[in-house]
Order: structure tokens, then C-alpha cells, then sequence
């Protein structure tokens, strides 16, 4: 059994009397290791399934079990678990808090499991250290470039060991460099066991991935690389 | 999430922003001062009367004649008793001097109606001429309309639109009788030319109020020693009383550059002990001098500082009561202000007999004081005292009033006072909350994004409610400390304009508690809606 298990999964969006589908019939397995890019323009529903893969939003219809766990049918209290412990969220925006520095934002998942900040910074030291980010841990996110925010940004996904991490247009804000930078980075927790899927409307960011999934008109097509 | 790491959060949220968090806390800086402030100012309330009555013996009794208006007849004589209020002070003060020997006629009240058969009051020191000053309420030189004379049909004058002049028992109560209507006012006139008499303020009033059904005649006594000698022998239970009166008049002599009228007591040697005052100076008024009847006075305090700059100097000085010579024989430490009766601060006390001969005459309003023995029992002293006065006056109606009564009553008004302040401080407290409530929407809507990304990482709708709560709190906290310490930066401005002001912690405490009752209760609904966000539209939100 994959890490992600999607079968049949349907999302209808309701406007007014007119019910529009965005997702029809999507099923997807996604095994422990994986490095999975789904590529689709916008409009496709590529959002959509990230967010139920995200457990941020639910499914109507289909089942979807995400490490084991049976996420279709569970509550908002189990979603909020399921985020913390299996999710790590990369977003195109980094969407650091303003307010807090560096440390706090990467630790926040930790925190929130009912760790102290000194807990967890001592838990979250390697991933720091690893990306780059020790010296910075004072800082701003404002006081940041967009690159480094990025890496904090996935500093805060890694530091909870979640069973996959979903990033949604990873390199979207960042420029060219930065970008290819983080695609590398991507690349290396790959290889250290780390599952990945990634969002992408963008072929040439897709084709760092092991595999890519094709969503139109919120369909699926496996296409292996 | 950890209460720690929450509160860390929540502080960091706090100060980033310390402008912000001011200007939101201004409601409650202003409803925390404003709590502190009123219990402050209702607690010294509470401790003025305490003041005022710590001169008041316990047992105290203050029996005095009832004006019995209600039994008293015709509407006529209503109108006459009005009219009569603001007469006989007029009559009895002489309208002597250019000073403003104003007010005695509240004071000498006896007689009232007195149809027949009463004690005339002594006329002898009218003005001639039928112009009667009428010295309670009339500014000097004013004439009074004469009566006799006056037009039929005509309205009684207004005496409520006379300037008041002291303070006159008499005053504007006894308007209302005079606004009667014609016929009153000429049987009022006619009555006067019969009666003359001095009548009381109050009663006049009352008379003129109910145009009246009964017509039992009242008779109005006058209160002397002797009534005081039947009652302490009565074993009423109580052993031990006084008989006193209160006048004003005028006082030449020490510093005084000009005639000045001041509240002259006429009082017992024994007022001193019963009314607990004691001597700065000197000795009270001795039994002697009141059977001899001398000329010696005791002065308050503030009185011997007014004319004779102290009370050493006072002491031994003399002065000019009516324009006759009183030796001070001793002044009185300061006592502090008191809520009735005669303040002794502000008084002159002469001996009662004196008083009688040279300054009211027949006119005394005197007041009886007995201490009853046991003061739990007031109440059985008080229906002996009034079954015992019955047989001697049959047809007359007493006053009592005790100092528990009095106290209470001071403080019930004390306590309305408070209460409307309290209110106030609510109001101010609701305003406030309104505006933590804005504030907090406005910061849950400038923060949808971040609460998405709390949600997003898997944040509780728990904590992010408990965050928005405490924030709210802890804002109003601050608030609440900061409305303290606005508190105490006001309370010498308050001091300043003679407001009594007693701080407590008690009030601080209240104040710090409504601070944050307010900001919890209207920070949870702003609170509530940030926790219920859904993840996804929060994180897409701008």
C-alpha cells in the first residue's frame, strides 16, 4: 500500500443551482520514496487535489487514505492532526509568519505537538543547520530573501518528519537561480527517503521529479517519465 | 500547544505593535480609571459620613415639635401658614442692622398656626410701619407686600423668586403656600393681623400644600427645659438629655471688619459631652452661666480662626453678639463637617438661658437630645418618649430622629450616588469592549492569512481560538493597568476640587477585573470566527 492512496476521488464546486466537476473519478497511488510531479495548467484542478492530498479541504466521494490513515471520512480535529504529523506544506508564497523570526516559524509545527521553543530548537538544529539557516535564525522572514524564506519555508515542513511533502509551486515566486537551487534541495531529501509531490504548471520544474502526472479538466493521465 | 508558548506568541503578537495596542485599550484605560475612581470616590463617600456622624452619639434621640400641618384646617389656612413661614423670622430678627441677619425666622418657628390661644410672638421688635423684611428669604431692604393691603384677587407673592439669603429652614418651602389663591392669601392677611405668629418654614408649607380636609386644630408647643426635666423623669429609658436651638445672628468684634451673621447655639453645659465635642482651648459652657444667664460664648473652631485669626487668641477675647458683649470662654477642636444639625466648627454656642433672653426670645425652635440608655432599643425609647409627651401635649404631633436613621439615610444617598457612577463606569466599559470587539475583527481579517497558515501546519481551532482570547485579554490587561495608573494621576486633580478620594486595592482589583471580563467576552466572538476559518480560503486570502 503507497504512502497516498486516492481512488475515485470527486470534488463539485456549487454555484448556485449549477454544481461545476472539478475532479472526476481521480485515483493515485503515490509509494513511500516517491518524488511525484503533477503538472497541469491552471483551472485543471491541480489545486483542487493538492488541497485534498493537503487534507485541507475534503473529497465528496472517493477514499483517500494517507499513510495508512483514512482521511475521507475524518473530522476537522483529525484533519488538523493528520497536517501536522504527515504533512509538510512548501507553498509558492513561503506564507511565513511576518511576526515571528526564522526559528519560530521552522519550530511552529513542533510547538504546536506540545513541544517548549528550547525542545525544539534543539529537535530542528540539524535541519537548520543543513539548510544553510543557523546563522539566520534571528531574522525576520522580511529581513530575508526569497530564496532563504523558501528554505525556511521547507525547514518548517521537513522539522516534523511528516510522511510527504507537498509542495505547491515550489519555485513559483523565486528567481531563476533560487529556484534551481530549491529543485536541488528537493532532489537531495529525495534521495534521503524524503516522499515529495509537487504542483507545477511548469514542464521544466516537473521533469525534476521522478514522475509526473498530467491533470486536465480534472482528470488524471499517468505519464512516466 | 503549550500555555507558555501560546502566551510567548501572544505577547510578541502584542508588542510588535505597541501603538496599536494602546489605541485599542483606550475604551478600557478609561473604564479601568474610571472604576477605580468611582469606588474611590463612593469609599470616601462612605467615609465623609462616617466623619460626620463620629460626633453623633449613638443613642442620640432629637425629639422637636412637628409642624402638624396635615391636621390643620382651612385652606385658608393654608395659604396664611405659607405665607407665615417666611414671617416671623422677619419679625423676630428685628430686621435690626444693616447686616444680613437674615434666616432666624426659619429658626423660630412655635406658634405656627396658633390661631388661638397661642404663644404670640414677640412683636415687640418689629419694624413699625406694617413693612415686614422678611428676613428668611429676602435679600435686605427688600419690603414685604403688605398683606392687608393687598389687592383681592390678587396671587400671594412668589416667594421662591426671592434670592435665597442663608440658609433658612423657612425658604422656598414655604412658597408653596404662598402661591395660594385669593381668598387664601386674604384670609392669610387677615390672619397674620390676628396671629402674627412665627411659623415654621415647613409647617407653612404643608399648610399651604393640602388645602385641607381636616380641621382638627394642632396646637404647635414650644420644646423647654422643663418638657426635657418630664422626660428624663419618665423613665423612658433614657437617663441622660439636652435642649437645644440654633439661631443666626450677627457677630462684630476681633478681626472682623464688618458685622457677619454666623449659626449662634443655644446649648446646656452638658451639649459638650453629649454632642462629644472637646475643648481646644478653655472650658465648655458652665451650668452657672447658664442659670445666671451671662454673656459667655464657646467658639468652633473655624469660627475663632475666622475672627480671631486662632483659637489662643480667641480665647479670653470678646465679641459682639447682637451687638451685645459675650466673653469666650473657650473653643472647640475641630470637629469636622457634619451631615445635620448644627455643625460645631461653624457655630457659636452661648448659654441657653442666655440665648432665650437676648437673642430668641419666646421664638426658640429648641430641640430635645436624650441618649437612651440601651442603644439597641431606640425604638421602645421613642414610643415611651412619645406616649409621655402625649400627656402633656395631647394635640401635639413630635419629630424624632435618631442617629441611626440620620447615618442611613446619608448613606443610602451615598449609595445611589455610587451605584450611577458604577453605572457610568459599565457604560464606558461596554464602549470600550465595542471597541476591542472592531479591533479584534479587524486584526482577525488582517491576520486571515496567517491564521491559514497556523491552520495549514496543523494548528487546533482551540489554540487559535485561545490565541485571539488571550490577545484580546491581554490587551485589555493593559489596558486595565494603564486605566489604574491614569486613576492615580487624576485623584490629586480630583483631591484638588475638595472631593474626598479613599484609593483601595479593592477598587484596583475590580478595575483589573472588569479590563479583562471585557476583553475576553468581546474579543471571543472576533476569536471565534478566526478559529472557524476554512484552511484554504484563509491561505488564499490577501
Amino acid at each position: 500500500m503507497g504512502i497516498i492512496e486516492l481512488s475515485n476521488i470527486n470534488k463539485y464546486y456549487y454555484m448556485g443551482e449549477n454544481a461545476l466537476h472539478v475532479l472526476k473519478d481521480v485515483s493515485l497511488t503515490v509509494e513511500k520514496g516517491d518524488y511525484l510531479a503533477i503538472l497541469g495548467p491552471s483551472g485543471s484542478g491541480k489545486s483542487t487535489l493538492m488541497n485534498i492530498i493537503g487534507c485541507m479541504d475534503v473529497s465528496d466521494g472517493g477514499e483517500y487514505y494517507l499513510d495508512g490513515e483514512s482521511v475521507h471520512n475524518a473530522k476537522e480535529e483529525e484533519l488538523t492532526r493528520i497536517r501536522n504529523e504527515k504533512i509538510g506544506f512548501i507553498f509558492q508564497k513561503y506564507h511565513l509568519i511576518p511576526t515571528y523570526n526564522v526559528l519560530q516559524n521552522i519550530v511552529m509545527p513542533l510547538l504546536m505537538r506540545g513541544l517548549t521553543l528550547k525542545e525544539a530548537h534543539e529537535h530542528s538544529m540539524e535541519i537548520i543547520h543543513m539548510l544553510g539557516l543557523s546563522d539566520r535564525i534571528e531574522h525576520k522572514p522580511s529581513e530575508l530573501s526569497g530564496g532563504q524564506q523558501q528554505r525556511v519555508a521547507i525547514a518548517r515542513a521537513l522539522v516534523g518528519e511528516p510522511a510527504i511533502l507537498l509542495a505547491d509551486e515550489p519555485t513559483g515566486a523565486l528567481d531563476k537561480n533560487s529556484g534551481i537551487e530549491v529543485l536541488k534541495l528537493f532532489q537531495r531529501l529525495n534521495d534521503m527517503g524524503n516522499t515529495i509531490v509537487m504542483i507545477t504548471h511548469d514542464l521544466g520544474v516537473a521533469e525534476h521529479a521522478k514522475r509526473i502526472v498530467k491533470i486536465v479538466d480534472g482528470e488524471l493521465t499517468i505519464q512516466e517519465k | 500547544m503549550r500555555k507558555r508558548e501560546l502566551l510567548r506568541l501572544v505577547w510578541q503578537n502584542i508588542t510588535q505593535n505597541k501603538f496599536k495596542t494602546v489605541m485599542t485599550s483606550i475604551g478600557i484605560i478609561v473604564g479601568a480609571a474610571t472604576i477605580v475612581m468611582v469606588i474611590a470616590i463612593g469609599k470616601g463617600g462612605q467615609m465623609d459620613v462616617a466623619d460626620q456622624f463620629k460626633n453623633l452619639n449613638a443613642g442620640a434621640i432629637d425629639i422637636s415639635c412637628e409642624g402638624a400641618g396635615k391636621e390643620s384646617s382651612s385652606s385658608g389656612r393654608g395659604g396664611f401658614g405659607g405665607f407665615g413661614g417666611g414671617m416671623p423670622g422677619g419679625g423676630f430678627s428685628d430686621g435690626n442692622s444693616s447686616s444680613e441677619n437674615s434666616g432666624s425666622g426659619g429658626r423660630m418657628p412655635n406658634g405656627g398656626e396658633m390661631p388661638e390661644g397661642g404663644k404670640m410672638p414677640d412683636m415687640s421688635q418689629m419694624p413699625e410701619g406694617g413693612e415686614m423684611p422678611d428676613m428668611s428669604q429676602m435679600p435686605e431692604g427688600e419690603e414685604m407686600p403688605d398683606m392687608p393691603q393687598m389687592p383681592e384677587g390678587g396671587e400671594m407673592p412668589d416667594m421662591s423668586q426671592v434670592p435665597e439669603n442663608g440658609k433658612n429652614s423657612a425658604d422656598g418651602e414655604s412658597t408653596e403656600g404662598a402661591t395660594g389663591k385669593n381668598d387664601s392669601a386674604r384670609e392669610a392677611s387677615e390672619s397674620r393681623e390676628n396671629d402674627n405668629s412665627g411659623n415654621r418654614g415647613d409647617r407653612g408649607n404643608r399648610n399651604g400644600n393640602f388645602a385641607m380636609t381636616e380641621s382638627t386644630e394642632q396646637e404647635i408647643i414650644t420644646l423647654t427645659d422643663e418638657d426635657l426635666t418630664n422626660i428624663l423623669a419618665g423613665d423612658v429609658g433614657a437617663s441622660e438629655g439636652t435642649i437645644s436651638y440654633s439661631t443666626r445672628s450677627s457677630i462684630e468684634g476681633g478681626e472682623l471688619e464688618e458685622a457677619t451673621t454666623y449659626t449662634i447655639a443655644g446649648v446646656q453645659s452638658n451639649y459638650a459631652q453629649i454632642s462629644n465635642l472637646t475643648m481646644a482651648v478653655g472650658e465648655f459652657l458652665t451650668e452657672e452661666a447658664n442659670n445666671n444667664k451671662e454673656k459667655s460664648c464657646v467658639l468652633g473652631a473655624n469660627i475663632a480662626a475666622e475672627i480671631f485669626g486662632s483659637a489662643i487668641d480667641a480665647y479670653g477675647s470678646i465679641l459682639y453678639i447682637d451687638q451685645r458683649i459675650y466673653v469666650v470662654d473657650g473653643v472647640l477642636e475641630s470637629m469636622g463637617s457634619v451631615s445635620s444639625g448644627i455643625s460645631p466648627d461653624d457655630a457659636v454656642f452661648i448659654p441657653y438661658q442666655t440665648g432665650i433672653k437676648y437673642l430668641v426670645g419666646e421664638n426658640a425652635d429648641p430641640t430635645i437630645t436624650i441618649i437612651a440608655d440601651d442603644v439597641e432599643h431606640l425604638d421602645t425609647v421613642i414610643t415611651a418618649t412619645t406616649e409621655l409627651l402625649a400627656e402633656y401635649y395631647p394635640n401635639t404631633e413630635f419629630t424624632y430622629e435618631d442617629a441611626g436613621s440620620k447615618m442611613e439615610a446619608a448613606s443610602a444617598s451615598n449609595e445611589i450616588l455610587t451605584m450611577l457612577l458604577i453605572a457610568m463606569a459599565v457604560i464606558v466599559f461596554i464602549v470600550g469592549g465595542i471597541g476591542i470587539m472592531n479591533v479584534m475583527f479587524v486584526s482577525v481579517k488582517e491576520r486571515t492569512n496567517e491564521i491559514g497558515i497556523l491552520k495549514a501546519i496543523g494548528c487546533s481551532q482551540k489554540n487559535i481560538l485561545l490565541e485571539f482570547l488571550l490577545e484580546a485579554g491581554a490587551i485589555s490587561f493593559i489596558g486595565g493597568v494603564l486605566g489604574m495608573l491614569l486613576s492615580l494621576g487624576i485623584t490629586p486633580l480630583v483631591r484638588y476640587f475638595d472631593v474626598r478620594v479613599e484609593l483601595s486595592l479593592a477598587a484596583f482589583g475590580a478595575a483589573l477585573a472588569f479590563a479583562v471580563c471585557t476583553g475576553v467576552i468581546f474579543g471571543f466572538y472576533p476569536a471565534y470566527r478566526a478559529s472557524k476559518l476554512v484552511p484554504v480560503e484563509a491561505l488564499s486570502a490577501e
